[in-house]
C-alpha cells in the first residue's frame, strides 16, 4: 500500500542549527500521525518541508507519492495547511478570508460564497462571518484557520500545533473537528507539545527531539515502553485485600501490590484487567472503586529523552 | 460536505486581481483609510504652492501653473515604498505561507500587491489633481493631454513599484526598507527636473539630471499637459519603464523562490 506521507532521512539546517537531523516518518492513507516534541524540536520545519514551504537539504519527502521538491506544484493541489501561526488576513472578515482562498483556488464568485457559508456553518462561525478575523477570540481564529485549510478539501492535512494556547473547551471543540475530517478520509499530520493531544487523536506517534525521531509507534506501544497498565481495586472490606491478590495471581499470574487499602495489579493490556475483574465479580467481592491507569506520555518522554517535555507555552501563540 | 472541484480556470491575471481585491478589501471595511492615500501628496502640493510658490515665481498661481503637475508626481512617487512595506508585512503575516502552499501563481501573489497599490495611486492622483484644478490649475493640452499624462504617470508608478517588490522580499527589517527609500528617492528627485531646470545644476550633475528617469517623467508630463507632442524624453521614459519591469519582475520572482529554500 502506498503511504500518504513518507519521509526518509530528512535533513535541514539553519546555520549551525540542525532543525531536522535525519527524520523518518510514515503515515498510511486515512490515518493520523502525531508528531510530538518540545519547543525547537523541528516540528514546524518538518511541516514546512512537507507542505512545500521549505526546501530540505537532504533526504526525501513524499506526500501521496509525490516528491515535495520535484513535484511541489502537484503536491500543493492536494494538501491543506494550518500553520503554527494563523494564516489569516486580520483585516478581512471571516467570510472574506474564506472567499479569497476559494477564489484563488478557482471557484467562481458564487461558488466561493457558497463554500464560505458552508464552512462558517460547519465551524460554528456564522455569527462572526462579517467580523474582522483580527477581532476573533483564540478559539474562533483557530477554527477559521482550520476552515481556511480545507476550503478545497485536501487529501492530506497538516496541522502545526493546532491547539497551543487554547482553553480546554476550545481544544475539545477543535479535536472534534479534526476527528470529523479524519472520518471523511483525510490523512492528518498533526504536531503537538501536548502529550494528551497526540494520545487522543493520533493512530501513531513519532516523538521528536532536536531534529531526530527518538521513538515511534502506536500510542499504546509508546506507553508500554515505560511499562504496561495498572489495575487499581479498592475493596469495601479491607480484609478482602489478600483475596484480591490471590485472584489476580490465579487468573493472570500477576503479583499484586497492596498499599493504602488498594490492590494494585500490573497488567499487560486491558483484556487481562477485564479477566481479573470478572473473577472478582464472580467471587462476590464488593469494590468501592476500581480503575485502569495508563502511564502518561509525559512519562514516556522522560524515559526516552532523560528530560521532561517543556510544557506548552502561551508565548508561542501570536494574537 | 460538497465535493469541491472547481473547474473554473482562473489564470494568473485573475488571481492577481483577487489578491489586489483582498488588499483593497480592508478599505471597504474601514473607508477612512481612503483619506490616508492622498494626504501626503496633497499636503506636499498645497504647502509648496502656498508657502514657497509666491517667493519662487512672484505669485503662487504662476507657480502652480508651472510646477503643480511635477510636484504632484513627486508626492505620488514618495508613496512607492508603501508597496515594499505592505509586502513585507504580508510575508510575515502567515497569509502568504498559506497561499504559497496552495496551487497559486507566484506572480499573482506579488502582482496583486502592485495592482492594489496602483488603485491607491490612481485614487490619490485623481484627488490631488482635482484639488489642483479646483484652485486654478489649467492644462493647455485639455482633457486628452491630462488623460495621457495620467496614463504616463501610472505606467511609471507601476514599473518602479516592482523595484519595491524586490526590496520588500529581500529586506530583513522594515527600517531597512525605509532607509533604502530615502537613499534612493532623495537623490533621484533632487537631480531631476521636477522642481528645477537643468541649467541651474553643477556640470557633472547636469549629466545625471539628463538621464534621470524622473526627468524623463517630468518632461513628458509637462509636454503632454501643455499639449506639445512628447519627444525624446517620452522614449527614454518608455525605456526606463520597460527596463524596470524586465529587471525587477524576474528578480522578484527569483527572490520569492529563494525565500522558499530557506
Ligand atoms: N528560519 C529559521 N532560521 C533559523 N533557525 C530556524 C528557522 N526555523 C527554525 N529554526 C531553528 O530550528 C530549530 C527547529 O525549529 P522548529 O522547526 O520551529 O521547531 P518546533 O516547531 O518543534 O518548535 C529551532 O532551533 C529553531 O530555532
Ligand atoms: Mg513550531
Amino acid at each position: 500500500m502506498q503511504h500518504a506521507i513518507e519521509v526518509r532521512g530528512l535533513t535541514k539546517a539553519f546555520g549551525n542549527v540542525r532543525a531536522l537531523d535525519g527524520v523518518d516518518l510514515t503515515a498510511p492513507a486515512g490515518s493520523v500521525l502525531g508528531v510530538l516534541g518540545p519547543n525547537g524540536a523541528g516540528k514546524t520545519t518538518a511541516v514546512r518541508v512537507l507542505s512545500t514551504l521549505t526546501v530540505p537539504d537532504g533526504g526525501t519527502a513524499r506526500v501521496l507519492g509525490l516528491d515535495v521538491v520535484a513535484q511541489a506544484g502537484e503536491v500543493r493541489h492536494r494538501i491543506g495547511l494550518t500553520g503554527q501561526y494563523a494564516g489569516l488576513d486580520h483585516d478581512l472578515t471571516g467570510e472574506q478570508n474564506l472567499v479569497l482562498l476559494a477564489r484563488m483556488l478557482g471557484a467562481s464568485r458564487a461558488q466561493a460564497k457558497a463554500r464560505a457559508a458552508e464552512l462558517l456553518e460547519r465551524f460554528d462561525l456564522v455569527h462572526a462571518a462579517s467580523r474582522a478575523a483580527g477581532k476573533y477570540s483564540g478559539g474562533m481564529r483557530r477554527r477559521l484557520d482550520l476552515a481556511a485549510s480545507i476550503v478545497r478539501r485536501p487529501e492530506v492535512l497538516f496541522l502545526d500545533e493546532p491547539t497551543t494556547g487554547l482553553d480546554p473547551k476550545s481544544r475539545n471543540g477543535l479535536w472534534d473537528v479534526v476527528r470529523d475530517l479524519v472520518a471523511e478520509g483525510t490523512t492528518v499530520l498533526l504536531t503537538t507539545q501536548y502529550l494528551e493531544e497526540a494520545d487522543q487523536l493520533a493512530d501513531s506517534i513519532a516523538v521528536i527531539d532536536a531534529g531526530r525521531v527518538i521513538a515511534s509507534g502506536a500510542p499504546t506501544e509508546l506507553k508500554q515502553m515505560v511499562g504496561g497498565l495498572v489495575l487499581r481495586m479498592r475493596p469495601v472490606r479491607p480484609e478482602a485485600m489478600t483475596q484480591l491478590a490471590d485472584l489476580a495471581n490465579w487468573t493472570i499470574g500477576a503479583r499484586a501490590k497492596l498499599e493504602e487499602g488498594e490492590a494494585i495489579v500490573p497488567v499487560a493490556h486491558a483484556g487481562e484487567a477485564t479477566a481479573v475483574m470478572s473473577r472478582v465479580t464472580q467471587a462476590g467481592i464488593d469494590l468501592v472503586s476500581f480503575g485502569l491507569d495508563e502511564p502518561t506520555l509525559d512519562e514516556v518522554f522522560l524515559t526516552l529523552t532523560g528530560h521532561r517535555a517543556e510544557s506548552a507555552t502561551e508565548e508561542e501563540v501570536t494574537a | 460536505m460538497t465535493t469541491t472541484t472547481w473547474t473554473t480556470r482562473r489564470g494568473t491575471l485573475a488571481q492577481s486581481a483577487s489578491m489586489a481585491a483582498r488588499s483593497l478589501a480592508s478599505i471597504k471595511n474601514n473607508p477612512a483609510t481612503l483619506i490616508e492615500f492622498f494626504m501626503i501628496p496633497l499636503m506636499i502640493l498645497l504647502s509648496i504652492t502656498f508657502f514657497m510658490g509666491g517667493q519662487m515665481m512672484g505669485s503662487w498661481q504662476d507657480f502652480l501653473q508651472y510646477a503643480g503637475p511635477t510636484i504632484i508626481v513627486m508626492g505620488l512617487f514618495f508613496a512607492i515604498p508603501s508597496t515594499g512595506l505592505s509586502l513585507f508585512a504580508d510575508l510575515k503575516s502567515g497569509v502568504f505561507d498559506r497561499l504559497t502552499a496552495m496551487p497559486v501563481s507566484r506572480f499573482a501573489l506579488l502582482g496583486g500587491r502592485v495592482g492594489a497599490d496602483m488603485v491607491k495611486h490612481t485614487w490619490a492622483l485623481l484627488v490631488v489633481g482635482g484639488v489642483a484644478f479646483a484652485i486654478g490649475y489649467r492644462a493647455d493640452g485639455g482633457v486628452l493631454g491630462v488623460l495621457a499624462a495620467v496614463g504616463v504617470v501610472l505606467l511609471f508608478m507601476f514599473s518602479v513599484s516592482w523595484s519595491m517588490v524586490l526590496v520588500g522580499l529581500t529586506a530583513k527589517t522594515e527600517d531597512q526598507i525605509q532607509t533604502w527609500m530615502i537613499a534612493l528617492l532623495m537623490p533621484l528627485s533632487y537631480t531631476s527636473t521636477a522642481f528645477i531646470e537643468v541649467e541651474t545644476l553643477p556640470g557633472a550633475i547636469q549629466w545625471l539630471a539628463e538621464i534621470n528617469p524622473l526627468t524623463a517623467l517630468s518632461e513628458t508630463v509637462r509636454d503632454l499637459l501643455n499639449g506639445d507632442a512628447p519627444g525624446g524624453y517620452f522614449l527614454a521614459l518608455l525605456g526606463w519603464c520597460a527596463g524596470a519591469v524586465a529587471v525587477f519582475v524576474p528578480l522578484s520572482l527569483r527572490a520569492y523562490r529563494r525565500k522558499l529554500t530557506n
